[in-house]
């Protein structure tokens, strides 16, 4: 009774309207018009057949210096610390710790880095806010004495130098650098790795997930600081304080409200999807359950999270603070997802979850614990905001506190000041 | 379960400013009257028998419960606030059913209970419109119908005539005084009229203390002796009004006829003794307590 009028309240909200527009329109234009037309089995001869990542040391190893020889030279490393750009410049003292490391990778000295830069081409490129030049190395030599465990250590050593967030931290390393060009076979084997164990929706519902996923990471936010200041906007908190129930069930209630009301456009995008799939492929070999299970698994647990925060911090600030706190975190958590690559990198803790991509499967398989982690984790982490929401409330209630206001003419700010 | 309040020895604070000074009060069932000035802690003291803020020290009992159980006390009590708003978009019918079913009341009952209400509070063909769409009057008759939907032992209407027009406050009050044939309201208002015209016990608070308590019959016969009229000219009265309190005025022509509260006969021309009335008795009491009750320069 009480979940059907809450429902109601959002339904005739213009945030929520909002929300559905956007979600449907991200949709379409992303995943939708990614999908218009079906995948077929690769021909032999074809020009590319794109790239697939191994676990190759000796590709790791010579890539890698390859890169880092290239950024010492023009002393430009590219790094995303904490999901951020940032171009890095070393001092002397730190680029000498550098070079020394080159050494000791290649074995050359400085006369033969100097031959390399010298036989190298120089390109001159510029990133939005100034110009830089940098040569194109390739082929550093290996030293027969560096093993694969040194070379992670320096490659560690490196990162920390940079600052962290580099392609050297030694997780990236396989991921960055040791991609080599898919072959037929391996073409063929992922295209019947969707058909065969993906069968097809698999690998659709994954696309769907991740373009739905991002956006399901910041918007649900908007809906949810709306309907937690609805109260204090429309004058309403002191009549629903002054009633019987409870306040752990007015806001479970309104919880489960906001995750079903913001569930439902998602649920039709799905049942479009699905829709678009079956007119493709047909029934024939396709997975009638997939393309529900998956996504409603990897989305839900973000529309969970993302409410439960917002209505935790519209409760004790107020509905801007909650967007403001939700908009650092999600442009965090994508910065950080996009630095880790769109495909086959899910991390424990990474918020936005990516695989940008009807293939690579096994990258996802591989990665399915931490996934099945990272889900459970979220949905922890949205019941545990919504019992913090709960004490905030009740303490409000009570007329024992009356929240943070950290904007206005009862800013806190103001009163220190 | 005994239908009264009791509030004992009661203080609240707000950080280190004490907004109510040892409040004592018994409230039996029908209307009771809470006449004061605006910021005298009228609001403050209807919060707290509301459980909406926590008082600092004393007891404060209803109809048997004591007010720190809040959940039992929020089921007996019926609270209107002063400012009365709701969800501008759900219609009249709507806001009843949620707030019906805060109060925990099951879906049948609370739709029974609901078309019961709008039609006691004269809303019945309203049911549909949405509350932007209501009038001030037509609102606070449905917030007098929200706070009577899980029928309360309690009804705590705040201020709830301010701003009405004249038709409308009449209704209001007839409305208030039908509703408390079963139970006890507790009127909060600074409009005397208000009083005199429902309440047959009142208090009155000033400055966060009660400065008076007990039948409106009772505060109007403790001014008896001490309200004038006096007929003089108009060019008098700057001077009249600085040394007298006046209550009223009719003008008539070069002459005006004045209320006046004293203690003594005032000095004037055509100055008869009159039969009190309840707003003298108020600023007769209030004086008497030394409060400030020039009403500023002109």
């Amino acid at each position: 009774m009480l979940f059907g009028k809450e429902c109601r309240k959002i339904f005739h909200s213009l945030t929520y309207i909002i929300y559905c527009i956007i979600v449907i329109l991200m949709l379409t234009t992303q995943y939708f018009s990614d999908c218009a037309e079906k995948e077929y089995r690769p021909v032999r001869g074809e020009y590319d057949y794109g790239e697939t990542i191994i676990e190759d040391h000796d590709l790791v190893m010579s890539n890698a210096t390859d890169d880092l020889t290239t950024e010492f030279l023009s002393n430009r490393y590219v790094c995303y610390p904490f999901g951020f750009y940032k171009a890095v410049q070393l001092n002397d003292k730190k680029k000498a710790k550098i070079e020394k490391y080159i050494f000791e990778i290649t074995g050359l000295d400085s006369d033969g880095i100097a031959e390399k830069k010298n036989n190298s081409m120089l390109y001159n490129f510029t990133d939005g806010t100034h110009n830089y030049s940098e040569y194109e190395i390739d082929g550093m030599p290996i030293s027969d004495t560096v093993t694969y465990e040194r070379f992670k250590e320096i490659m560690s050593d490196i990162d920390d130098i940079l600052g962290g967030g580099s392609d050297y931290a030694v997780d990236s390393l396989v991921f960055r650098f040791s991609r080599v060009p898919m072959t037929y076979e391996q073409a063929i084997e992922e295209y019947d790795e969707m058909m065969e164990n993906d069968r097809i929706s698999g690998a659709y519902a994954r696309l769907f997930s991740d373009y739905a996923g991002f956006v399901l990471a910041i918007i649900p936010v908007f809906v949810a600081a709306a309907l937690s200041a609805a109260d204090r906007r429309h004058r309403t908190s002191e009549l629903i304080y002054s009633r019987k129930t409870s306040s752990i069930c007015i806001i479970f209630t309104r919880f489960a409200a906001l995750v079903t009301t913001m569930f439902i456009p998602v649920l039709i995008c799905m049942t479009a999807a699905f829709l678009q799939i079956l007119s493709l492929y047909g029934t024939k070999d396709m997975d009638m359950t997939t393309m529900f299970t998956l996504p409603s698994f990897w989305l839900i647990p973000n529309i969970m999270t993302v409410s439960a925060v917002g209505m935790f911090v519209t409760e004790l600030f107020s509905g801007g603070t909650a967007i403001l706190v939700q908009f650092v975190w999600w442009f965090m958590s994508m910065m950080t997802a996009g630095a880790a690559g769109l495909i086959g990198r899910i991390e424990k803790f990474t918020f936005v979850c990516r695989h940008n991509s009807l293939y690579y499967r096994n990258e996802f398989i591989g990665n399915w614990d931490n996934f099945v982690f990272n889900r459970i984790f979220y949905i922890a982490v949205s019941l545990t905001a919504v019992v913090l929401t709960v004490f905030v409330y009740e303490f409000k209630r009570g007329g024992s506190f009356n929240g943070i206001r950290l904007f206005g003419k009862d800013s806190i700010f103001r009163h220190k000041a | 379960m005994e239908e009264k309040i009791v509030i004992k020895n009661v203080n609240k604070f707000y950080g280190k400013k004490q907004a109510l000074f040892d409040i004592d009060l018994t409230i039996e069932k029908g209307m009771f009257g809470l006449l004061g000035r605006n910021g005298a802690g009228k609001t403050t003291l209807m919060k707290t028998l509301a459980v909406l803020h926590k008082k600092k020290s004393g007891d404060i009992n209803i109809c048997g419960i004591t007010v720190e159980k809040a959940k039992e006390i929020r089921a007996i009590t019926g609270y209107l606030p002063q400012d009365f708003s709701m969800y501008p978009n759900m219609k009249c019918d709507e806001a009843l059913e949620y707030l019906g079913y805060l109060s925990g009341i099951k879906k049948a009952e609370c739709r029974k209970r609901v078309t019961s209400l709008l039609r006691k509070v004269n809303l019945i063909e309203h049911r549909h419109k949405k509350i932007r769409e209501l009038s001030g009057g037509m609102k606070r008759r449905l917030g007098i119908a929200q706070a009577l939907i899980h029928e309360p032992k309690v009804l705590i209407v705040d201020e709830p005539t301010a701003g009405l027009d004249p038709e409308e406050r009449i209704r209001f009050r007839n409305l208030l005084c039908e509703v408390a044939q079963e139970r006890i309201v507790i009127l909060s208002t600074h409009i005397v009229g208000d009083i005199e015209a429902t309440c047959e016990n009142m208090a009155i608070m000033d400055s966060g203390r009660i400065l008076w308590k007990g039948t409106v019959h009772d505060i109007i016969e403790n001014a008896r002796g001490h309200i004038y009229t006096a007929n003089v000219e108009k060019r008098f009265l700057p001077q009249i009004k600085k040394d007298y309190i006046v209550t009223g005025m009719l003008a008539q022509s070069d002459y005006v006829t004045l209320r006046i509260v004293s203690d003594a006969e005032p000095d004037l021309p055509n100055t008869v003794l009159t039969e009190p009335d309840l707003e003298g008795a108020y600023v007769y009491c209030l004086r008497s307590m030394g409060c400030d009750v020039s009403g500023g320069d002109e």
